[in-house]
């Protein structure tokens, strides 16, 4: 029953917290409440345990729950250390929504109900609203979910053996434009609320969809697995000089903001390609820095950026450090991970790799600065996740024992 | 039987991607919809076909129940669409009945031409029906390939994809005027 | 060891009968402890974080020695699985011990006489924790990231100090800590494990060995150009810049001693000793002419640490035992001094003229001392390293020059009085002139035991005793020679009388062939920018609109090119 009750939890909660929303602090309870539920069945399912209660055989696997576990905590975290003037019950609703949504995916038995699913989503984010009309809104993840069905299509044809090279490229340019990276990029209005903007794709949903795409990629074409990997080292690397050199000259903070997603995502897409225990396990800490790191910083920094407001304090920088990946920070772990994956590999990957990692450094000074000067509340939640992160980057095994690495 | 209900995917797909107007989008959709239920029937996949053509039927109401009804076909400029809508056609026909093997040739005609159409008009559209009508189609036309699997998939896709193009018109932005 | 084998050390086991060796993680949790301390009292207005951070500094050191002197022999203690694959582990040896005392008391010096704001010192307190930990740690990784903890903590306090001054490259710095991480990565692949005891030397194949050094030569700054340990030199202050050289500086020699563990002795070729010996040449050269060039006094002493750093990676790269107690004691002396020299005043004075006198490496100080030891372990190395011996030899000549000519130099732009003490810096480098006599016992007591670890020497040869080191070729008896050159010295100081010097700008006693046009060249290709009449090709603002418009004519065509990628 837990993966029902991982989906149907948060979902309620969303909703229950949608009608309370003129009474705000029965909303969060309730929210909360249905939240930490959801999340507790997130917990208790057995991975790979399949369950059928309602007629469909849903399952969590052990990184889908470890990635779920990741987005609860940035909920957490950002809902008990909102951004300032922001609505607490409002987020509480779009991020239980979210979460419901990436159970869902999470626990879906095949691709076919994934990329169902994924519409389903993209058309309730389209609808939410914002400064930009729902056609534009729905264009790239429905863009995706045609190329991810394409591919599925294909690869279940018989015929030519390019029909399963055909299937790769239908999966992995379908999960670009999903996550919005490179060359498949979002339209995106940077004055939009996050909830509503393609960040919703590429920080909250993408992990989630990401991993159930690329996991399930590998049992439909086996005979194109390494074109599929090639792919998505391809495609990462791509992103990696353009999510670094853009976040660097970009002109708008929040532009840059979101093309140092798109960065990391570089390195993410590479270390799935790594097709090696190391390159799953970096993937997992990229991963977990995207949602617990630099999405909340994200957040917490769309106020000062407004506002046009730059600092230097020891928390700016060692934000920008954070960022960048360097030690003792969850990124460089990852990246540990990724250089002896990709050494495993191909030792020269390695080194471009490596090159491709001093990117990071200009424009995560640059986004480091643009948190401000953080006080109260949010100076804490500030803490909270650069004390994950260091803890996370000292002491990796808890996450990858959770993610089954 | 199936290379009918085929062309009659295609074809509404053909109609969602010409058509501007509501009434021409809830042919379209119609079509798409009726065309995969028999597919989907001929394949002895009852319950499945009832969803979409349920969703199919509730995504024509509220089509034809609110916003301006006109029909909206090949409006002015539309040549490139009509040359979309046939050579998706042909591609489809090539790789389902010559590129590709095996049984189920209707199914892969439909599948990959709607797929592709559908992806089109969401690409091209500016206004949201047509964008609100092409992800429902797209929908009934993933909820069939999902027969194209080894493994039988079940009532969930059909399902989810029932739901999807029901809910896609229901939405308010559907209600928007102009097509 | 089989790659990817679980191994789980045994639960930590009492090594003697008083210390557990879960006490060897004191030397890094007191000065992790003493960072939250200080912080605690900065937010909460207590005006005691300075002593906070004195006790907790000194305390560390006091661990140290606590550890090490009732055992003296290497102590491990198993972190198990952190999850890098490979279990981790301190230890303390006599490297880790010298080590840690060239990181710990120099910074305990400064931590205790300069005040600073608690925020500072919060992240400074971290440094020293992070620092500690890499030259404690048992294999590369951990030292990877603890080093790259270091580096990071290490601009964080340049940066609060005066984001304005300058600083060492950040990305420079990461990619020194990335660059062992994959060397850490690659002994694994190939060997199972990286822990520094446990890698076969096979593992240690030329590549790896090259990259390694490139690591610490990044790392420590170890450029014939100005590196940032003497940049650091220029800053406005000068709290941050001490404790950066205290900490940064040392780790890059620390991986270059280390990988003459996992090497049994030797780099994997014998060339690699003379290269490096030669970079080591070329970094004390390029220090002694900068030196003998600098304008006021403050820029001659931001190059006694390169200098006497390229001194000790000579030393460390003959691949001798001599060479490498020298290079060691080398680095001893550069500890020292780099306490005292942020201590240091910007005006003439007696503490000046001692500090240069210690520097220059004058007889009997300890620096002379090892600089002797240094230059005879090269030519006792003989072949191309007896040429870097002489070269070595009129790097020292160009040094002393540079240091007479310091002391009638202007002095400086000045630093606030509040971060200077004359009379500790004077003493301190005082002390290394003293114990110029004691140079036996200093090799006995830190750097003879450390190299005895990574360089086992010959059956039946010593580097000496307390009183004399002895050498391939002859017997240096440093306390029965220097004690009397000591003891004249002071006889001269007392009765010498007040000396008056003019401070005025000196010219230099050479310039290099070549130097300015590569600083113009340098400054070239700062300023380069694209030429007006193709800034146009270049329109980075258009090409972001392009990619970012949600434009399906883009997307389609990306999705024909990955088919025509994929499909040829």
């Amino acid at each position: 029953m837990e993966p029902e009750l991982a989906i149907g939890l948060p979902a309620v909660g969303a909703v229950i917290t949608a009608l309370l929303h003129p009474r705000p602090r029965a909303a969060l309870v309730a929210g909360a409440v249905l939240g930490a539920a959801g999340i507790a069945a997130v917990l208790l399912a057995a991975p790979g345990l399949v369950s059928d209660q309602l007629g469909v055989s849903l399952s969590l696997s052990a990184m889908s729950r470890a990635l779920l576990l990741a987005a609860a905590a940035s909920l957490a975290l950002i809902v008990a250390f909102p951004p300032p003037r922001a609505d607490r019950s409002l987020l509480l609703t779009w991020g239980l929504a979210g979460i419901a949504g990436m159970a869902a995916i999470a626990a879906a038995p095949n691709l076919d109900d994934v990329i169902l699913l994924t519409l389903a989503i993209a058309l309730l984010h389209a609808a939410m609203g914002g400064r930009r009309p729902l056609a534009a809104r729905l264009r790239a993840p429905a863009l995706a979910v045609a190329l991810l069905g394409a591919g599925l299509v294909f690869a279940r044809l018989d015929g030519s053996q390019i029909l399963a090279r055909f299937a790769a490229i239908g999966l992995v340019a379908g999960l670009a434009a999903a996550l919005g990276t490179l060359p498949y990029i979002h339209e995106f209005d940077p004055e939009e609320l996050t909830a509503t903007s393609p960040i919703a794709w590429i920080a909250f949903l993408g992990p989630i969809l990401a991993l159930a795409v690329i996991t399930r990629a590998h049992e439909l074409i086996p005979t194109a697995g390494a074109i599929f990997a090639a792919m998505l080292i391809g495609l990462g690397l791509l992103n990696v000089l353009w999510g670094g050199l853009a976040s660097w000259l970009t002109e708008k903070g929040t532009s840059a903001w979101h093309y140092s997603f798109m960065a990391d995502w570089g390195l993410a897409l590479c270390a799935f390609g790594v097709l090696l225990v190391d390159g799953q396990a970096a993937a997992v800490l990229l991963l977990y820095g995207i949602v617990l790191s630099r999405l909340p910083l994200y957040l917490w920094s769309r106020q000062s950026m407004r506002e046009s407001i730059q600092t230097d304090r020891p928390i700016n920088l060692l934000a920008a450090a954070m960022l960048a990946g360097a030690a003792p920070f969850a990124g460089f772990a990852a990246r540990l991970f990724l250089l002896r994956g990709a050494t495993q590999l191909y030792w020269p990957l390695a080194l471009v790799i490596g090159i491709g990692l001093l990117l990071w450094l200009p424009p995560s000074l640059r986004l480091g600065r643009s948190l401000g000067a953080p006080r109260g509340r949010q100076a804490l939640g500030v803490g909270i996740a650069l004390a994950l992160s260091v803890a996370i980057g000292l002491y990796p095994q808890p996450i990858l024992s959770l993610a089954g690495l | 039987m199936t290379g009918v209900a085929a062309f009659a995917a295609w074809l509404g797909a053909a109609m969602i991607v010409l058509a501007d107007g509501r009434r021409g989008l809830a042919l379209g959709i119609g079509l798409v919809a009726v065309g995969f239920t028999a597919i989907a029937w001929a394949g002895g996949v009852w319950l499945g076909g009832a969803f979409l053509l349920a969703g199919g039927a509730v995504a024509v109401i509220e089509l034809l129940r609110s916003g301006p009804q006109d029909w909206g076909l090949m409006p002015a400029g539309s040549t490139p669409r009509l040359i979309l809508a046939v050579a998706a056609a042909i591609l489809s026909l090539w790789m389902a009945a010559s590129v590709t093997t095996g049984p189920g040739a209707s199914l892969r005609f439909a599948s990959l031409a709607v797929l592709g159409l559908t992806a089109a008009r969401l690409l091209q559209s500016k206004a949201a029906a047509p964008a609100l009508t092409g992800a429902a189609g797209l929908a009934i036309a993933l909820a069939s390939a999902s027969e194209l699997s080894p493994n039988h998939p079940g009532f969930a896709p059909y399902l989810i994809a029932a739901v999807i193009a029901a809910g896609a018109l229901l939405l308010p932005a559907a209600r928007s005027n102009g097509a | 060891m089989a790659w990817g084998e679980d191994v789980t050390l045994c639960p930590s086991y009492t090594l003697n009968s008083r210390m557990p060796s879960i006490a060897l993680l004191a030397p890094v949790a007191i000065p992790l402890a003493t960072a939250g301390a200080v912080a605690i009292c900065g937010v909460a207005g207590w005006k005691i974080d300075r002593i906070v951070l004195a006790a907790g500094a000194w305390l560390a050191i006091l661990a140290l020695i606590a550890l090490w002197a009732p055992v003296r022999s290497t102590q491990d203690l198993g972190l198990g699985q952190l999850g890098f694959s490979t279990p981790s582990e301190l230890r303390l040896d006599a490297v880790g011990f010298a080590f840690g005392l060239m990181v710990l008391v120099p910074a305990a010096v400064l931590l205790t006489l300069q005040p600073r704001p608690w925020q500072e010192g919060t992240v400074a307190a971290l440094a020293v924790a992070a620092a500690v930990l890499a030259v404690e740690s048992g294999g590369v990784i951990l030292t990877a990231v603890a080093g790259g903890a270091a580096a990071t903590l290490a601009i964080v306090q340049l940066d609060v100090e005066d984001p304005k001054a300058s600083r060492p490259p950040w990305g420079v710095l990461l990619a020194a800590w990335l660059a062992l991480s994959w060397v850490g990565a690659i002994l694994q692949v190939r060997s199972g494990t990286a822990l520094y005891s446990a890698v076969p030397v096979s593992a240690l194949t030329v590549p790896v060995f090259m990259l390694l050094a490139a690591a610490a030569l990044i790392a420590s700054g170890l450029y014939p150009w100005r590196g940032w340990a003497s940049q650091l030199w220029g800053r406005p202050a000068l709290r941050s810049a001490g404790l950066v050289v205290a900490t940064l500086y040392p780790l890059g020699f620390y991986l270059l001693v280390r990988a003459y563990e996992m090497g049994d002795g030797r780099y994997p070729q014998s060339w690699m000793q003379a290269a490096l010996a030669a970079i080591g040449v070329l970094v004390a050269f390029g220090a002694a002419v900068r030196a003998q060039g600098a304008s006021t006094r403050r820029e001659y002493l931001g190059e006694v640490i390169p200098g006497l750093g390229g001194f000790a990676l000579i030393g460390i790269s003959l691949g001798t035992p001599l060479g490498l107690v020298a290079g060691l004691a080398t680095l001893a002396v550069a500890a020292v001094l780099a306490a005292g020299l942020p201590l240091l005043p910007d005006r003439a004075g007696p503490a000046s003229l001692v500090v240069i006198a210690a520097a220059a490496g004058l007889p009997p100080g300890l620096a002379f001392g090892v600089r002797v030891l240094g230059l005879e372990a090269a030519f006792e190395a003989g072949n191309p390293l007896g040429l870097i011996g002489i070269g070595a030899a009129a790097t020292w000549m160009v040094s002393i020059i540079a240091a007479a000519r310091a002391v009638g130099l202007p002095a400086g732009r000045g630093h606030p009085a509040s971060e200077t003490k004359p009379r500790v810096a004077m003493g301190l480098a005082g002390a290394t002139v003293i114990a110029g006599p004691a140079l036996g016992l200093v090799l006995a007591v830190l750097a003879t035991p450390a190299q005895a670890v990574v360089m086992p020497a010959p059956a039946g040869s010593t580097v000496g005793g307390l009183t004399s080191v002895v050498t391939v070729s002859t017997v240096l008896p440093a306390l029965a020679l220097f004690a009397p050159v000591l003891l004249l010295a002071v006889v001269g100081y007392i009765y010498g009388g007040t000396m008056s010097v003019r401070t005025q700008p000196r010219s230099p006693l050479f310039v290099l062939p070549g130097t300015d046009r590569l600083a113009r060249l340098r400054e070239e290709m700062r300023a380069a920018t694209v030429p007006a009449q193709y800034r146009s090709l270049v329109d980075l603002r258009a090409l972001e609109a392009a990619a970012t418009g949600g434009g399906p004519l883009l997307w389609l065509a990306a999705l024909v090119a990955l088919a025509f990628a994929v499909t040829r």
